[in-house]
């Protein structure tokens, strides 16, 4: 090849990566003054994974534990969709949301720094149902049912084990209470096998545990019994004799009556008379009298259905159901409800009620979803991880320079030329192809510096044996180059194949690896072949002379 | 010129028997200690929960343990992580791996919230956590070792087309020892198994691939020639004139090895570490037990006549590779 021709694609490439990498301008969550906020920056642009600027990666599955789902595939395209809108109201920059597989679902947000409020707002099943109470009095009459199934069954229970949950931490029943029915019914079994307590399912077992509420279809439970009452009505022979065509829901809140603290339980009609599905809007709003809370507004078919239901139980009272549980105190119908309605957040603050209102907004989840793999790294980690692997990338190029240029001299120049340019080839191959760098990443990339001059190394030998076995300097270059050609191409074919398979097996910091690799093998193989050939030529060329010795 | 090893002759298929008592003994002794101890794996694999913490000042380990140990977290395993004021808890017993698919998020949680209950809010960061759930665990496990046999299969393809099946199959048995010495060498150094040190381990194939396929297109350019010497001289004479090459790059390879190892921080190392017994491991294996491999295959299924001029003759000849007087130029 003509060496003009050489000498332009060099210099194409040079161009063309300084092009690639050059600043731009993105939009970017930075922490400014301890508040996170949205801005311009500046910055090369190469997109780092999340260990690498902090974030939160979520990967979801179908829940099973409640029923099997028959197509986990559809469902999880289903669910994909409500949790891709749900993540892009939440506000991140540069979210990804992705199928991964056939039943999983990847959830990567940069920047994230409430992992937890992040996952509540991903997993929220947001499943809204407006019930009637029970006004038949239906637990009631199944009261003394109830208690005689639980006098047969002769259950062992816990009541030591109810009684410790009530003084665990206030974590222990925050997240007690904010899981939903049948992870506490778990939480409870586990507590009543761990502790072999006496026997309390005595005479009236169950109904010495509830107390007539303040309107139909509303008991009080003490917060003390919560545990104890879960894990009965989780027990099947319980859940047979429970009255037919009515759900128990527990409530969000508690009430305070003189100085014990009670959590309501509802019994209402099981037939919801309107859910969720017709929403159309949902925001957050304050009141002075209710606190904060959620307005909904229902499209023109929900309206009239819920005109239509509601109408038909004046001074009735509505829950309104979220997620299996009831959400404030069911408010009396006082007159048909039309399109708007409103849900209160009982003591929770404002940023509970806008997350609420979010996931309603963006649907709700066809099938609950679990979370079976997660990572969150602080952004400060990340940026320790960055500056950590700059150093470590210059001193091995230093080393690796100082070892060329002592051994190979002139020659050794050249290939510390030829691997300036591998590291700038790398790194727009790198930025042009989006490839996310990772910590694994980078930790390659440093490593790939000491194998890049491998191709040279073996050009460079291959020369000093052509040149001792009496060749002109022309001659041993060309064979040189030829010689070592098919010693380069398999093993950097190999190589590159092993790479190929870290890609397909590989996830996320893996993949950055092999992503990091794979650009660096071809980027040596264009450096160390063309352009130092290219390199040789200049110099061969330089005047019309023959030059009579190499420095190498 | 400087030049270093030039023009060797050195002998070295001669060692191969005390070569192979050494790296046998070794391997033994690696996966000796790992049927008595499992290996420590990272929660990629196990599934569980991992927290890193800074604190502001140097902590009582003890007072970690057993605040944890009240809040109900037992056998949490409590790691210095770099310097003192860094470190991991992570927490693996089963039941608590079994709830994690319930939500585990609340097991990091209550650990983050309890130190900063015993230290003070400000007194400690949870910079990082990790919860890995059984199922992706096992998945991974199993996606590691495919990966492994996956690509030992495609580079016996490979090699089959570029060179012919002998040498394939002797390059694919050499890599295979380096993966039983690197997982030795993680158990005897307790290094943690997970997924950047499976990555750094098909790194330490490739390498050690590439330098076997040096060695061997040598081989193979020699054996165009047409000497007349044995297999067995041949190699030794590939494996010394490749020398220099092999010096050069394994030093420049483990100088960046060393700068990851030294400066890269406390998440590399493991990986920098497999590295750079990769280096050592990869050149040692390319000459110690690829080259008497390939004799061996030779010795066992000679090239039919004709297919080389001089080997299928030269190969039986190859039994008197004890005596040195054989390695000649």
């Amino acid at each position: 090849m003509n060496l003009k021709y050489r000498i332009a694609i060099i210099l194409g490439l040079i161009a063309a990566s300084i092009w690639t990498l050059f600043p731009r301008t993105v939009v970017e969550r930075v922490t400014r003054n301890g508040q996170v906020v949205y801005d311009t920056v500046r910055r090369v642009p190469l997109k780092r994974g999340l260990d690498l600027q902090g974030g939160m990666h979520l990967a979801l599955e179908v829940d099973e534990s409640k029923g099997p789902v028959p197509d986990k595939s559809k469902a999880i395209d289903n669910a994909l969709k409500v949790v891709r809108n749900r993540i892009d109201e939440f506000g991140v920059s540069e979210p990804v949301v992705q199928k991964a597989g056939n039943d999983r679902i990847i959830v990567e947000l940069p920047g994230i720094d409430d992992p937890q409020r992040a996952q509540d707002v991903v997993q929220k099943a947001a499943f809204l149902e407006f019930q009637i109470t029970d006004k038949t009095q239906a637990l009631e009459k199944a009261l003394p049912r109830l208690d005689a199934v639980l006098k047969d069954a002769k259950v062992t229970v816990a009541v030591a084990a109810s009684g410790a949950k009530k003084d665990t931490t206030s974590a222990g029943l925050q997240s007690l209470f904010t899981a939903d029915t049948s992870k506490k019914a778990d939480s409870a079994k586990t507590d009543s096998a761990a502790a072999a307590a006496g026997t309390a399912g005595g005479p009236g077992a169950f109904s010495k545990l509830v107390q007539q509420g303040g309107m139909p279809g509303e008991y009080y439970v003490a917060q003390s019994d919560v545990g104890l009452m879960t894990q009965y009505l989780a027990m099947p022979q319980v859940q047979a004799a429970l009255p037919p065509a009515k759900v128990i829901r527990w409530s969000s809140d508690t009430v305070s009556l003189g100085n014990r603290v009670y959590r309501p339980l509802y019994v209402l009609d099981a037939k919801p008379i309107i859910t969720g599905e017709f929403l159309t809007d949902a925001k957050p709003n304050t009141s002075p009298t209710e606190g904060n809370l959620v307005q909904f507004t229902m499209n023109n078919e929900g309206a009239r259905r819920f005109r239509t239901e509601t109408s038909r139980h004046i001074k009735d009272f509505m829950a309104i159901v979220l997620d299996q549980r009831v959400m404030g105190r069911p408010p009396v119908i006082q007159s048909a409800i039309g399109a708007n309605g409103q849900i209160t957040m009982g003591g929770k603050d404002l940023q509970a009620a806008q997350d609420l209102a979010l996931v309603l907004r963006a649907g709700s989840l066809p099938v609950p979803l679990k979370v079976v793999d997660w990572r969150q790294i602080g952004a400060s980690l990340g940026q320790d991880s960055i500056h950590k692997s700059i150093t470590a990338g210059a001193i091995a190029v230093a080393l690796v320079v100082f070892i060329m240029l002592f051994y190979y001299r002139f020659s050794g120049a050249l290939a510390v030329a030829a691997l300036v340019l591998y590291i700038l080839y790398t790194l727009a191959a790198l930025a042009g192809f989006q490839a996310v760098l990772t910590l694994p990443g980078l930790a390659g990339f440093v490593l790939s510096i000491g194998i890049a001059v491998d191709a040279n190394v073996l050009i460079f030998e291959r020369i000093r044996e052509e040149l001792a076995h009496g060749k002109t300097v022309r001659t041993a270059i060309d064979e040189g180059f030829r010689h070592a050609m098919s010693a380069i191409v398999d093993s950097n074919v190999s190589t590159a194949l092993t790479a190929a398979v870290l890609y397909q097996y590989g996830t996320g910091p893996v993949r950055g690896f092999a992503v990091t690799l794979l650009a660096g093998i071809a980027a040596s193989m264009i450096t160390s072949i063309f352009v130092v050939r290219t390199f040789f030529m200049i110099w061969l060329n330089r005047s019309r002379d023959v030059q009579t010795s190499l420095s190498i | 010129m400087l030049r270093i090893l030039h023009d060797t002759n050195y002998d070295f298929i001669r060692w191969w028997k005390v070569m192979a008592a050494i790296t046998i003994a070794f391997i033994v002794l690696g996966l000796g200690s790992l049927a008595i101890k499992p290996p420590n794996y990272s929660i990629e694999f196990t599934g569980g929960t991992l927290l890193q913490l800074e604190f502001a000042q140097p902590p009582d380990v003890g007072v970690i343990r057993s605040t944890l140990d009240q809040a109900g977290i037992h056998g949490a395993e409590i790691q210095q992580f770099g310097t003192n004021r860094e470190f991991t808890v992570r927490a693996q017993d089963p039941r608590e791996v079994a709830a994690q698919s319930k939500g585990a998020e609340s097991i990091a949680v209550t650990i983050g919230k309890v130190l900063k209950q015993k230290f003070g809010e400000n007194a400690l960061k949870v910079v990082r956590t990790e919860g890995v759930g059984p199922r992706v665990g096992q998945e991974l496990r199993r996606g590691a070792i495919i990966a492994i046999l996956l690509s030992f299969l495609i580079t016996l393809v490979y090699l089959s087309i570029r060179f012919e099946w002998r040498f394939a199959a002797a390059a694919v048995i050499a890599t295979s020892h380096d993966v039983f010495t690197t997982i030795a060498f993680l158990k005897l150094m307790h290094l943690e198994i997970s997924l950047t040190v499976v990555a750094g381990i098909l790194t330490v194939l490739g390498y050690s691939l590439n330098d076997t396929i040096i060695i061997f297109d040598r081989v193979r350019e020699n054996l165009r020639k047409g000497r007349k010497e044995t297999l067995y001289e041949t190699l030794n004479r590939s494996i010394n004139e490749t020398l220099p090459r092999s010096v050069l790059t394994h030093a420049t390879v483990l100088a960046a090895t060393l700068s990851l190892l030294i400066f890269a921080g406390e998440v590399i190392r493991p990986f920098a570490w497999v590295m750079a017994f990769g280096v050592v491991t990869g050149t040692f294996s390319s000459i110690y037990v690829a080259a008497p491999v390939l004799l061996w295959i030779e010795r066992k299924w000679p090239r039919s006549t004709g297919a080389r001029q001089s080997s299928s003759t030269a190969t039986p000849t190859s039994r008197t590779r004890r005596s040195p007087a054989t390695a000649t130029r």
